[in-house]
């Protein structure tokens, strides 16, 4: 029996806001515990929630991101449920009127685009970070109120692949956005997984089973390959699959039994008395997506019709870090074409060579301008500007000092390249002959012979052409 | 020589006037609650309070609450100084921060004496569930006759001279109706123009931080201190605030007021009737029109049930950090968070509150919401519209508070929903419902025991009421009392 699996996720994304969705603490990741804690983080009696701007702003960009209906009315709810890592009892949260609802991204799969649809977007405020301990747990509540928005698709995805192409796009969206910085490893980005399977051409839904902490993008893949199989297996074994949540084992590679699903929790959900409704101005609304960050796909659009290639831009567009580094060095006056070879040339391999990030690249955008810019004026040769790079990305000094330092000034002299071209020439009478009988080849030792005796100063392109022109003439 | 049975702007003129001091003030005051009789107090801020007292040297001409001794209701927070609720799952609970108003009254130099029982997390309206006991009325030196609550100790500090003023809270009747029982000036204004920063919720969608006076001057005097928006409250008024005391002598001359029939008619007390009717009669001696005018009875009858499910619902979600891990005593639970949890709020909350509690979850499931929840905010918005109605017509609505002047703690009204008066003891939650202006003041006596009348407007009208209210008053003359100068 061939079988559909019916995939729905729901991804919570950290915010990264200068304060809390509700309260004036800072929201940093990383400090020391329970350094970052106002009173109405700790949920103290007399509190007050105090609704973020910034984080309003930020889910608004995402939910035009992903094509969403907004709601221009700001409505919380409380869902309540007695929780140690929920201070005050309850979540603050958007249960009856999610800011955004209907929209959909697409994914570029290996059969094709698809679309998936995207059931809502709610803004809510994440809760304390437990950590268990042999004989006790500890509360840090410097995560408690973190601004998170969730997105929760319909149950359109099909495999792990899709799935996986999903994460990957709305972790682009909201890291281009600048809404978050979308780290699965770090928990900023958490996706949860519900997964059943039906016999192919079914439109009844079979036993859900839940996958929670998979914290990197491939685990998502590989988690639902595993678990799809798992649950064929025990359906073609007459077997019935139980309503579960699961996590993936990364060392197993695969997903292990947390909790059997019982009874589900009645959230108890009513409006946020503390919170009055907002009203969203149209201008509110349109400044905040105006103001929205380049996405990539704008930014696709914008390098491919600079004359880039599909593929190569999205190599550029794989590292958010990688793309402001291309952006700030196209905006010097690169040339779109020789930057991205560059980057991806040079650049990546000396990164990965020393095992950096573009973020720790050393040499700013207008150095890295000039050196390009030199090597295509041909006031230094090729291998001359790469003994420039190497030197460059220790202090970033300007590459016109290092030239003129390391003495790597291409001889560009007409005269004198041509006493060079004839003293070459008489040196090798032969390889005039082995020209003359059509061996290419000798032009290129002659050009070789050339630049050895200039010691690689003389500009290549001029000693090829001249020593093409005194040959022809022989 | 006693002090402290005068009103505000008496004291105030005293201490500018340098007859008396801050620090004679606060003495006097700190005396007379460590002689209370009547269980007011959860804790007296006798070194506190001398001690800030003292440094109140120069009057300042112009702030009327420079040196005034005030207690507050314990649900207020105040910074470094222990904030029960009358409840024993916060009897150790020492707060980080001041409310709002604690602030504001800090700031105005006024001193704080101490802090007020109250039914316990301010559910409640008989004064008997706090975590202490009972708090008794002032007035009944047999300890017979309830003060009423929640805001029990506020009203009988006030009532028994023991400070001019005194904060309370109000979600359905909590301030207005002990300021009848203790014969004084009940007042809770418009919704969100005092802040809530700072009060322990009960149902934040009908709590409200009013105060306790002698005299509907000093309500408006302080109500021009507390009122204003407040950062930390997002559902504070951003409307300008208004100078509350300007023309309040101005009387009422055109005005209207309406007495709704099906409320009056359910009162059956002789004493009660003779003196509202009598205020009727002044009211419109003064040149306001008084109208009795009919009131869906199938409305007032739903009050009490939509008041009962909405607050605790509320509550119930309110209540809920205190779990024994932040907050409360850790009584045990070894092995699981549910095992703390449920042992601190086991011992933590007294039975009306578990009521309260269960009743609240039971409205608020998915499957009740409807019937129950959802049912009872429909009730809440039709009863408000068809009160917004009658103020199309009329500048407020007066009646009694209360149907009995009255209440003994054996066989009196309880928190059980039951038929007897109903109407009559309920209605005053119709201004949380709708956020409404309301004050209770004294329109009578009955063989020693006051009991007040009530005035309520339209939101935001609170400037008009006070009015009304400060015509009333000059009918009535009966002003600035306490038991001192009733029993004389």
């Amino acid at each position: 029996m061939n079988f559909e699996a019916v995939i729905g996720i729901e991804i919570h994304v950290e915010m990264k806001t200068k304060s809390k969705m509700f309260s004036a603490s800072p929201n940093r990741f990383g400090a020391l515990p329970n350094t970052l804690v106002t009173p109405l983080d700790m949920a103290f009696p007399g509190t007050m929630p105090r609704l973020n701007k910034q984080a309003v702003i930020n889910a608004l960009r995402v939910v035009n991101a992903l094509h969403m209906e907004i709601d221009h009315d700001l409505y919380f709810d409380r869902k309540n449920y007695f929780y140690a890592d929920l201070p005050k009892g309850y979540q603050i949260t958007q249960d009856k009127r999610p800011i955004g609802k209907n929209g959909y991204v697409e994914i570029e799969t290996s059969h094709g685009v698809k679309r998936i649809s995207i059931e809502r977007l709610h803004m809510e405020e994440d809760t304390c970070k437990q950590l268990h301990l042999a004989s006790y747990s500890l509360l840090d509540y410097n995560r408690a109120g973190t601004p998170l928005v969730e997105i929760v698709s319909r149950p359109e995805i099909r495999n792990g692949e899709e799935a996986m192409k999903y994460v990957a796009k709305i972790r682009e969206i909201v890291i281009y956005s600048l809404v978050s910085d979308g780290k699965m490893e770090e928990g900023s980005l958490r996706c949860d997984v519900n997964i059943s399977l039906r016999p192919a051409g079914s439109d009844v839904f079979g036993t859900k089973v839940e996958i929670k902490n998979l914290n990197s993008l491939s685990n998502v893949q590989k988690a639902i390959d595993f678990e799809m199989h798992r649950q064929e297996k025990l359906l073609l074994s007459g077997q019935k699959v139980e309503q579960e949540t699961r996590r993936f084992d990364e060392t197993k590679k695969e997903t292990v039994l947390m909790r059997k699903k019982t009874d589900a929790v009645d959230y108890k959900y009513f409006t946020e008395p503390n919170l009055v409704p907002v009203h969203l101005s149209d201008e509110f609304i349109n400044d905040a997506i105006a103001s929205c960050p380049e996405l990539a796909d704008e930014k696709l659009a914008r390098y491919t019709k600079m004359g880039l290639g599909k593929d190569e831009a999205l190599q550029i567009l794989d590292s958010y870090d990688m793309a402001m580094y291309f952006d700030k060095t196209l905006d010097k006056g690169a040339s779109i074409k020789g930057l991205w070879n560059f980057l991806t040339g040079d650049v990546a391999s000396y990164l990965k060579k020393n095992n950096l990030t573009i973020k720790e690249f050393n040499v700013s955008p207008d150095h890295l301008v000039s050196l390009m810019k030199i090597i295509e004026k041909g006031d230094v040769s090729y291998p001359q500007g790469r003994k420039i790079f190497e030197e460059m990305v220790k202090n970033d000094e300007d590459p016109l000092m290092l030239q003129e330092k390391l003495g790597l000034k291409q001889n560009s002299n007409q005269d004198e390249i041509l006493t060079l071209c004839q003293t070459a020439m008489k040196n090798n009478p032969q390889s005039i002959i082995d020209y003359k009988n059509g061996k290419d080849r000798a032009l290129g030792f002659l050009v070789g012979q050339v630049m050895k005796a200039s010691k690689g100063k003389a500009n290549p392109q001029m000693v090829s052409k001249t020593i093409k022109e005194l040959l022809d003439k022989e | 020589m006693s002090y402290l049975d005068k009103n505000i702007v008496e004291l105030h003129n005293l201490l500018v006037e340098k007859k008396v001091t801050p620090l004679m003030l606060a003495t006097e005051a700190i005396e007379k609650a460590k002689k209370d009789s009547n269980n007011a107090f959860e804790t007296i801020l006798e070194k506190e309070a001398l001690e800030f007292a003292k440094t109140l040297v120069e009057p300042e001409k112009d702030n009327l609450f420079w040196g005034i001794p005030y207690v507050a209701k314990d649900n207020f927070s105040t910074k470094d100084i222990l904030t029960t609720a009358s409840s024993n799952i916060l009897k150790d609970y020492v707060p980080v921060f001041d409310a709002t108003v604690i602030k504001k009254l800090k700031e105005a130099k006024a001193v704080l004496i101490g802090k007020t029982t109250l039914d316990e997390l301010a559910m409640g309206g008989t004064g008997t569930t706090g975590h202490l006991g009972m708090t008794y009325n002032p007035y009944d030196p047999e300890h017979k006759y309830m003060v009423g609550g929640s805001s029990c100790g506020s009203a009988a500090a006030v009532a028994g001279g023991i400070v001019p003023f005194a904060l309370g809270s109000d979600t359905g009747d909590s301030i207005r109706k002990p300021a009848s029982y203790a014969g004084l000036v009940g007042y809770k204004p418009t919704w969100g123009k005092i802040s809530r920063y700072g009060l322990f919720p009960f149902a934040p969608s009908l709590d409200h931080v009013g105060f306790f006076t002698r005299s509907v001057l000093d309500a408006a005097y302080s109500l021009n201190l507390l009122q204003g928006k407040d950062y930390n409250d997002s559902t504070s008024s951003f409307l300008p605030n208004e100078d509350n005391t300007e023309n309040i002598n101005q009387g009422i001359e055109g005005m209207k007021i309406a007495v709704l029939k099906p409320i009056i008619n359910s009162v059956h007390e002789e004493v009660i009737l003779k003196a509202f009717d009598k205020t009727v009669e002044g009211l419109r001696e003064a040149g306001a029109t008084v109208d009795y005018i009919d009131f869906d009875d199938d409305l007032l009858n739903a009050i009490y049930p939509t008041y009962m499910v909405i607050s605790c619902a509320e509550a119930t979600s309110n209540n809920a950090n205190l779990d024994g891990i932040k907050f409360g005593p850790r009584i045990g639970g070894e092995n699981t968070y549910q095992e703390v949890m449920m042992k601190a709020r086991t011992a933590g909350f007294s039975e009306l509150i578990k009521r309260r509690f269960v009743i609240g979850s039971y409205s608020l499931f998915k499957d009740n919401q409807k019937y129950l929840f959802l049912r009872a905010q429909k009730a809440r918005h039709m009863i408000v519209r068809k009160i917004n109605e009658v103020f199309d017509t009329y500048d407020a609505i007066y009646l009694p508070c209360v149907a009995k002047v009255r209440n003994p703690f054996e066989g009196g009204y309880s928190d059980k929903l039951s038929s007897t008066y109903l109407v009559a003891e309920n209605h005053l939650a119709i201004g949380n419902f709708g956020g409404l202006p309301s004050i209770s003041l004294p329109i009578g006596l009955d063989n020693k025991f006051p009991f007040d009348g009530n005035l309520t407007a339209k939101a935001h009208e609170d400037k008009k009421l006070l009015r009304i209210a400060y015509a009333l008053e000059k009918i009535t003359s009966l002003k600035d009392l306490s038991v001192e100068k009733v029993v004389k």
